[in-house]
């Protein structure tokens, strides 16, 4: 790997650049298809069909002053946002992205693939829930409780649930499950794969589990008191981790890029942006589930039920395969 | 430097995100400004529910006594830069309050407004009008009126 | 009738008399007897308080003290006056809030605004008004409010002084030490409105809730004092911009008594479709909010959508959106010039309602989310409702059938066919439901009213270009009235005495719904979790410019 490779991976593909632009593709979209399901227009004039909006925003927030309340840690408060989105970015290097990017295996090809994925994606609800405790706000510091008691039940499934693809092509290899992927191996997958969306649902903190950051109850969860810069590196990092995530999905249960006829990049992007609009789908169907609902509802289904895949996993894979 | 400042400039107004404040009936105005048929969205604005992340505070019509610290304390927790929209008579004069000694008369003498928009209450087309207004202010890169001066350095809040 | 009236007897009164089919009015001689009455009223199935209101006469050195008592099951109501001293020192009476609870927030109200200590009121303390009165009482007729306007600044600095007071008896009461803290829940808060909830938690648990309001306190009973009869109106539609019609409808209707008027059918028909698409407003508006409470904006901006075409019949018709000044006392403010093309606007409203009617049915009414958080929450049971005077939807969601609409027709109301619309579980879920089919049912009492008057027309018993108002006197009678209407979110009480020859109002009392509502919270929310609070709060259907005046 030489020094421009290396470069261009970080800088522009699959690093900041490429991130920057999902960051405003995904806004955008989010804002289009939810006032396309509220009967509205979303953001239309600036740009044409309005898609320079995410731009003026994120430029807007980039000048706007950046406050640190008097009361907050300042060091623990303005470090969280420089170190979130770069831990939310680490997984990009396991993921592969394109038959063109290092002969389409991921950046970093290892044997602990799935392990690093979920691992990595598992750290970010512990910084967010740091934002919440250097803000010294009584409405930040319940967002970052919230936060915690969500990422201490929901990654128990999620974990469970990313184990499945791993335990029936046993290898922890992303590169070698995704092309182990056929027809009939998904369709064994597919409870796995539904659990794991469940779950991503509320690692990502999207509806019906946006608990920690719930509007009508908690203000703003932890980003109550952060303003200009670096609410918009949170909020690149929350953009950021929904691109992981879903290229994880895809890429654990999906096929990753493979697709019909040839493997590109798009089949990807294409799969990330179906699981994209079921998101905002739910997002603009159903209401937030409570606190305590969404415990009991962990603990006392998914979970079980993640086992209970795991189980029917091995099953499938003695008997349907026969391997 | 001038272009690179009226870059920024055009951002900023193109992207004005409003505080989630309510002293009074205007505000339902501004709920129909943002449903289905006036969708203010189309031009850019978005409600925040926390002050810290917003460019514009609404005189959603009359401001009482009561709420004023709330305002003036709402207001001091934006970030830089930030206006002031005025809607509705109350907020110029306390319009029908105005004999009402609850209400305060002189809210633009305490809390200067960028804009003004008239009416009682006024429509919502006036009110995404009013916000237009606005922009082509923060274009320009005006300082806004209630950083110049106005009563509410002398209050406690 | 006759048992209350028995009752009212026993006591020593200057006079009983009917008043109107469903009232008894009588004034009680000595007012030490007041809570002697209250409890024998009691007994005989009064339970409910609907307001306290005082009228102030310095001529005459006396405060006359008005009880409107409700028996809402039997729909028999008492109005009872008592005379108490004016001199501030010896302006008391004996509280009724230990017999009827909901007379709670009304007799702080009263203290607050006239001065009238309530001996033994459980905690008397200044409510609603803000801090720069605390001790004056302005609603007396010889405050000087001219004289308070001077100090401004002062004045906003004291309110201010009280919540940094607030603050550090928090601090030092609550402390740091456990998970025990104060939320304040609004002004500033997303889902509130003007409003403030101080929520005492206990990590996610609250355990105590106490509602400050005020915030959008306009003195409006006082701000009728100073306008004319017609100037009023203005005054009395902005209680609450949502449904804004029926207040006028009820401020007329106690204008037109004084007087001794009688509309005319065409306006009573007019009265009745109007006040329909302003509840029907209301409640679309009521609806969508349920479930933004719980963080769902779609269902609110599909409600906002068939709302604006509820919207535009009322523009069309009065030229503005939501304050639209379209009744008056004698009628309805303007002709119908053409009724043809008004009734196909309130169509094309009520077609684009039935069109959005089976999804709002399918994805959010039967959403089961939205059930597993709302159903068997927050119960009122049939007692709830009549001790604490729960009012409108509200009560109606338990079961309990008060409708003013039914119960003490006015307007065309009592000629249109319609029945009480209940349902049985008294959750918030069904105060949800109930919302939906009040609009159903409204929507049905806008067109039989629509049919009635296309078939006055064609007979020649109506004309719409000039039956629409009747000549009222400029100058008024000494009188008193009292005038309910059903508001969208529960009876609206209007008291309104004039004196001889007067051209405004003496004294205009506005009951509003959400005074016992808001009370209603304190008892509502403690024991829930954080989450719950926005849609309890929610299903409450408050609106805070009724709550303040």
């Amino acid at each position: 790997m030489s020094v421009w490779e290396m470069l261009f991976y970080i800088l522009v593909f699959p690093g900041l650049l490429f991130l920057l632009a999902w960051t405003f593709f995904v806004f955008y979209f989010a804002r289009k298809t939810l006032a396309y399901i509220h009967k509205r227009v979303g953001p239309h004039y600036n740009g044409p069909a309005g898609t320079l909006q995410t731009v003026w925003d994120v430029f807007k927030l980039l000048t706007k002053e950046s406050i640190t309340p008097k009361s907050a840690d300042p060091y623990l408060f303005n470090i969280i946002p420089i170190i979130t989105p770069l831990v939310a970015a680490l997984p990009v290097i396991l993921i592969p992205w394109s038959p063109a990017i290092n002969g389409g295996r991921p950046i970093l090809d290892t044997d602990y693939g799935v392990l690093g994925l979920v691992v990595l994606i598992g750290v970010e609800p512990f910084l967010l829930f740091l934002t919440g405790f250097g803000s010294h706000n009584k409405y930040s510091f319940l967002g970052g409780m919230r936060i915690l008691a969500q990422m201490i039940s929901m990654e128990a499934p999620f974990f469970l649930a990313a184990l499945s693809p791993a335990l029936l092509f046993g290898t922890m290899n992303l590169y070698e499950i995704m092309y182990s992927n056929n027809w009939l191996t998904t369709l064994i997958l597919l409870p796995g794969a539904i659990i794991f969306i469940i779950t991503m649902l509320g690692i990502l903190e999207q509806p019906p589990f946006n608990i920690p950051d719930a509007e009508q109850e908690i203000v703003y969860g932890f980003y109550t008191e952060y303003a200009g810069t670096n609410y918009t590196l949170l909020k690149f990092a929350e953009f950021t981790e929904i691109l992981v995530v879903s290229a994880a999905a895809v890429t654990l249960f999906f096929g990753g890029y493979r697709g019909l006829f040839f493997d590109s990049f798009w089949w990807l992007f294409l799969k990330i942006a179906i699981l994209a609009l079921i998101m905002v789908a739910i997002r603009a169907s159903n209401p937030r589930l409570r606190l305590d609902q969404m415990l009991k509802f962990t603990w006392s289904w998914l979970t079980p039920l993640a086992i209970l895949n795991l189980v029917w996993v091995i099953f499938a894979k003695l008997y349907i395969l026969g391997v | 430097m001038l272009k690179v400042l009226d870059f920024f400039n055009y951002a900023r107004s193109k992207s004005p995100w409003i505080v989630h404040f309510c002293s009074g009936c205007c505000s339902l105005e501004m709920l129909a400004a943002m449903g289905p048929r006036y969708d203010w969205e189309r031009y850019g604005y978005m409600m925040t529910p926390t002050p810290r992340q917003a460019d514009i505070i609404f005189i959603t019509g009359l401001v009482s006594k009561k709420i004023l610290p709330a305002l003036l304390r709402t207001y001091e927790q934006m970030p830089e830069p930030r206006y002031v929209v005025a809607i509705g008579a109350c907020a110029y004069d306390g319009g029908p309050y105005n004999e009402s000694p609850s209400v305060i008369k002189n809210m633009t003498e305490i809390l200067p407004a960028d804009v003004f928009v008239a009416g009682c209450p006024p429509k919502p087309e006036a009110i995404v009008a009013g916000l237009e207004e606005l922009k082509e202010k923060i274009k320009r890169g005006e300082p806004s009126a209630s950083s110049q001066g106005g009563l509410w350095k002398q209050m406690k809040f | 009738m006759e048992r209350i009236k028995e009752v009212l007897n026993n006591f020593d009164m200057e006079y009983v008399e009917d008043y109107k089919p469903t009232w008894v009015k009588a004034k009680l001689k000595n007012k030490d007897d007041i809570t002697k009455v209250v409890k024998a009223l009691k007994e005989v199935g009064i339970r409910s308080c609907s307001t306290v209101s005082p009228t102030d006469f310095p001529e005459e050195n006396r405060m006359e003290i008005n009880y409107f008592l409700e028996d809402i099951v039997n729909k028999k109501n008492v109005w009872l006056k008592v005379d108490i001293d004016r001199d501030l020192d010896k302006c008391e009476i004996d509280s009724i809030t230990p017999i009827l609870e909901s007379a709670d927030y009304h007799e702080l109200e009263s203290y607050s605004t006239f001065g009238v200590k309530f001996k033994g009121h459980p905690n008397l303390r200044y409510f609603l008004i803000s801090r720069d009165y605390y001790g004056k009482f302005p609603f007396r007729k010889d405050f000087d409010w001219e004289e308070h306007e001077k100090h401004l600044i002062e004045n906003v600095n004291a309110i201010a002084e009280e919540f940094f007071e607030e603050y550090e008896e928090n601090e030092k009461t609550v402390g740091h030490e456990d998970s025990r803290t104060v939320l304040h829940w609004g002004p500033t808060h997303p889902a509130s409105g003007p409003i403030r909830l101080k929520v005492y938690t206990n990590g996610e648990n609250i355990e105590k809730v106490e509602p400050d309001i005020g915030y959008v306190w306009r003195a409006l009973e006082k701000l009728s004092e100073r306008k004319d009869f017609i100037g009023t109106i203005v005054a009395v539609e902005r209680v609450c911009f949502m449904d804004n019609t029926n207040p006028m409808i009820c401020y007329a209707q106690a204008v037109e008594e004084i007087a001794g008027k009688e509309i005319t059918p065409f306006a009573k028909y007019m009265r009745v479709i109007l006040g329909e698409l302003g509840r029907t407003v209301s409640h679309l508006i009521s609806m969508g909010g349920f479930f933004g409470t719980m963080g769902l904006q779609t269902f609110l901006m599909w409600c906002l959508d068939v709302r604006e075409y509820f919207l535009d019949a009322l523009e069309d018709y009065s030229g503005a959106r939501i304050a639209t000044a379209c009744i008056e006392p004698g009628g309805v403010r303007y002709p119908l010039n053409d009724y043809k093309a008004w009734f196909e606007e309130i169509n094309k409203a009520i077609e684009k309602w039935e069109k959005t009617k089976p999804d709002i049915e399918d994805i959010f009414l039967k959403n089961p989310l939205m059930t597993t958080r709302a159903k068997n929450k927050g119960i009122f049971s049939h007692e709830d409702v009549i001790d604490n005077y729960l009012q409108g939807p509200i009560a109606r969601a338990s079961g309990v059938k008060t409708d003013v609409r039914i119960d003490e027709p006015y307007a065309a109301y009592g000629e249109l066919k319609m029945d009480y619309v209940t349902c049985e579980n008294g959750d918030a879920r069904d105060r949800l439901e109930i919302i939906y089919k009040e609009i159903n049912q409204s929507i049905d009492l806008i067109k039989q009213a629509m049919v009635k008057i296309e078939e006055g027309i064609e007979k020649g018993e109506m004309d719409p270009k000039k039956d629409h108002l009747v000549k009222m006197p400029r100058r008024m009678p000494a009188g008193e009235a009292v005038s309910r209407v059903e508001w969208a979110r529960g009876e609206m009480l209007m008291h309104l005495v004039t004196t001889e020859k007067s051209t405004n109002p003496y004294r205009l009392k506005i009951k509003a719904p959400s005074v016992n509502h808001t009370r209603m919270l304190e008892k509502l929310i403690p024991g829930h979790s954080l989450s719950d609070i926005p849609l309890l709060y929610g299903s409450m259907h408050i609106c805070q410019g009724d709550l303040d005046r």
